[in-house]
């Protein structure tokens, strides 16, 4: 196998770099219709993982991830306007359901897409101002996550990780107490290793899963689960060194650290934290085996 | 990216899975253990001449060395397909993999003909005599001394860690030729036969077993070296270090991948340490696979190994509490024997555990791995 970008994935990924920095003052609305016009949604796994990673490097505002990882997955189209789905089997977190034009049910007697208004929702306060979620009132809904519903959410939070290490870094090297940057010590040093060692393990991961997910392999379900489980485990050591290395700063509203922070943490407890990802992919083995 | 397998690299496979099908000794024949990295016995010695004149020893090298000017991905599927079925093509692994690696990037024609050429035909087995008791982490600071007199050096000083040495034929020695020049400029590599009078070797124990020999100490007194037995440009051995060491880095990855893989195997459990095992292993590999075509980037090649090192720790230590006080009982056998591998690798859990630490401690602790990612890749300040 390959697993390295080829020459048109290289240049996307460049691509969307550079618009998604550009573009970062702008509202919220204009930033959707301009994913919309630059055909994103319609990416192919490996390319859409490529978006959703810089997304999340930005804690994108936009319904993007809802309509191409948790709609077009269980429609098995692209909605008119914003989407999302419901697969929990509860109706509940459901991202971007309160604000969504049409939804995708997953129901005991298959998928069924509403009007996103006819639906009944509850918008959810939670600790990360920018995300929608809300609860979903519908009848008859089963659990069965799609594969690039939980690759979406994995790749996407690997994205706001790395912005969360590059934040970190660049604050060890300018901090200086006791006369030297706080980067020279090796405390820090070996913090910061962590942090992109279990960054590089998720990516790849996730990376793996869209790759399966793109040739519709027999390993794509675990790649899947393997992708959103090593999302969370990479959260949990980038939120926490994080954090620390920015020492008080990092704990302040006005830092900006936090947005990724908290992206980076709903990433983890959406569609279930790596626990969760952890007993299944050993269940679904186990099921496998029998 | 794709998943496909390449036709070239595939029929590459077939023919070396062919090959060992029809040459691999019996687990009868295998029957004399080798009891240290140097020490052969007669019938692995006749398996590594059997790869060298099919080409099937180091596929990378051309013809004379024992390989067919295999590709980088053909030498990946290469190693893959010996880890799969559990066999060494070298029970001198370091002498395979490093001393001649490093006699053919760096030694003469005469000196590839005398030393690498024999190292890979088994004739003789080497040893690699780098750390030295002041010099570990900080492998540059080593002092063993090597002096020119006429036609020789002169050496003196000490090793320690010396894998093998007291059944080496030959030692890959790091020595000090000019004190005076920083550190990293005054090093040159010397082959020191070990009949040398003046060189004296004393085996040590690992903390697994009193009679588990491997570790050496090696004193050289007054030992005299020929001039010709210089590998490299004199004060230059830094240089020789890094691409000696560059060769075995470059897919070090791989031999975790396989104690990974290992304790897949031999370990299965319902506990979630198991499926952290089952990513560490894939994360492991896809990262491999992805240095391969990116080429040399050492840096990266620190990931792959703390990655590994510590993934086989980890699992192994869990692997060791879950059978509770049963993994007290030792000697144990805790994998299937394959006559073709190494015994250390399915010995009890808690010697499984503890050797896992090699990985961790030898070829630049996890520490000094860290300290590369975070000022090669992030820039932190040294």
């Amino acid at each position: 196998m390959e697993f390295e970008f080829d020459e048109d994935q290289r240049l996307l990924q460049q691509l969307v770099r550079e618009t998604v920095a550009k573009s970062r003052p702008q509202p919220e609305d204009q930033l959707w219709t301009m994913y919309q016009k630059l055909g994103w949604l319609e990416a192919p796994p490996v390319e859409l993982a490529i978006v959703l990673e810089e997304l999340g490097y930005v804690a994108d505002p936009t319904p993007f991830l809802a309509t191409a990882t948790w709609f077009a997955p269980l429609a098995g189209r692209l909605p008119a306007g914003a989407g999302t789905g419901v697969c929990d089997g509860a109706g509940r977190f459901v991202l971007d359901a309160d604000r969504a034009d049409e939804v995708a049910l997953l129901t005991r007697d298959g998928v069924r897409v509403v009007r996103g208004p006819d639906l009944r929702t509850e918008r959810v306060a939670t600790f990360d101002p920018t995300l929608h979620v809300a609860h979903v009132t519908a009848p008859d809904l089963v659990a069965g996550i799609p594969d690039l519903t939980l690759m979406g959410l994995a790749i996407a939070t690997v994205g706001s990780c790395r912005h969360i290490l590059d934040l970190a870094v660049t604050h060890v090297r300018q901090r200086e107490q006791f006369g030297v940057p706080i980067g020279s010590f090796q405390a820090v040093k070996h913090k910061a290793a962590d942090m992109y060692v279990a960054i590089e393990r998720a990516r790849a991961l996730a990376y793996f899963a869209a790759l399966t997910i793109a040739e519709d392999d027999p390993r794509r379900s675990q790649a899947a689960r393997m992708a959103k489980a090593a999302a969370g485990e990479c959260q949990q050591v980038v939120f926490r060194h994080g954090l620390q290395l920015f020492g008080g700063m990092g704990f302040t509203w006005e830092n900006e650290l936090q947005i990724y922070l908290k992206r980076a943490k709903a990433g983890d407890l959406l569609l279930g934290p790596a626990a969760v990802h952890r007993k299944a992919l050993l269940a679904d083995r186990v099921g496998a085996a029998t | 990216m794709k998943l496909g397998t390449d036709p070239e690299v595939e029929k590459f496979r077939a023919d070396l899975a062919d090959f060992l099908d029809t040459h691999l000794p019996s687990e009868a024949d295998a029957m004399p253990r080798s009891r240290s990295s140097s020490d052969m016995p007669e019938w692995a010695r006749t398996w590594q001449r059997t790869l060298f004149d099919a080409g099937w020893l180091l596929p990378g090298q051309p013809p004379e060395y024992g390989g067919r000017n295999a590709t980088l991905p053909q030498q990946l599927a290469y190693l893959e397909e010996l880890a799969r079925r559990r066999i060494y093509q070298s029970f001198n692994p370091q002498g395979l993999g490093i001393i001649a690696a490093s006699i053919l990037s760096f030694g003469t024609d005469e000196q590839k003909r005398r030393w690498a050429v024999p190292i890979l035909r088994a004739e003789i087995t080497a040893s690699l005599g780098m750390s030295e008791p002041e010099a570990g982490s900080d492998l540059a600071g080593l002092r063993t001394r090597a002096v020119p007199d006429g036609e020789h050096f002169v050496v003196n000083g000490q090793k320690v860690w010396t894998s093998g040495a007291h059944d080496a034929d030959v030692l890959l020695t790091f020595v000090r030729t000019d004190p005076d020049a920083p550190k990293h400029q005054g090093i040159s590599v010397l082959l020191i036969p070990t009949s040398t009078e003046g060189v004296t070797r004393r085996p040590f124990a690992s903390i697994a077993d009193p009679g588990d020999l491997d570790f050496n100490e090696v004193f050289f007194t007054d030992v005299r070296v020929p001039r010709e037995n210089l590998i490299g440009p004199l004060h230059q051995g830094w240089t020789v270090a890094n691409g000696s060491l560059g060769h075995e880095r470059t897919l070090l990855w791989l031999s975790f991948a396989e104690r990974l893989d290992d304790l897949i195997r031999d370990a299965p459990s319902r506990e979630e340490w198991y499926a952290t095992l089952l990513m560490d292993a894939q994360a492991l590999k896809l990262l491999g696979y992805r240095q391969l075509s990116r080429g040399q980037q050492p840096a990266e090649l620190s990931v792959l190994k703390l990655l590994g090192s510590e993934a086989v720790q980890t699992a192994s230590l869990r692997a060791l509490e879950e059978r509770g006080a049963d993994a007290l009982v030792h000697p144990a056998r805790t994998g299937p024997y394959s006559h073709m591998n190494n015994d250390a690798f399915i010995t009890s859990w808690f010697e499984r555990y503890v050797r896992s630490f090699a990985g961790t401690i030898a070829g630049g602790t996890s520490e000094i791995q860290r300290n590369i990612i975070a000022e090669r890749l992030l820039g932190l300040p040294r």
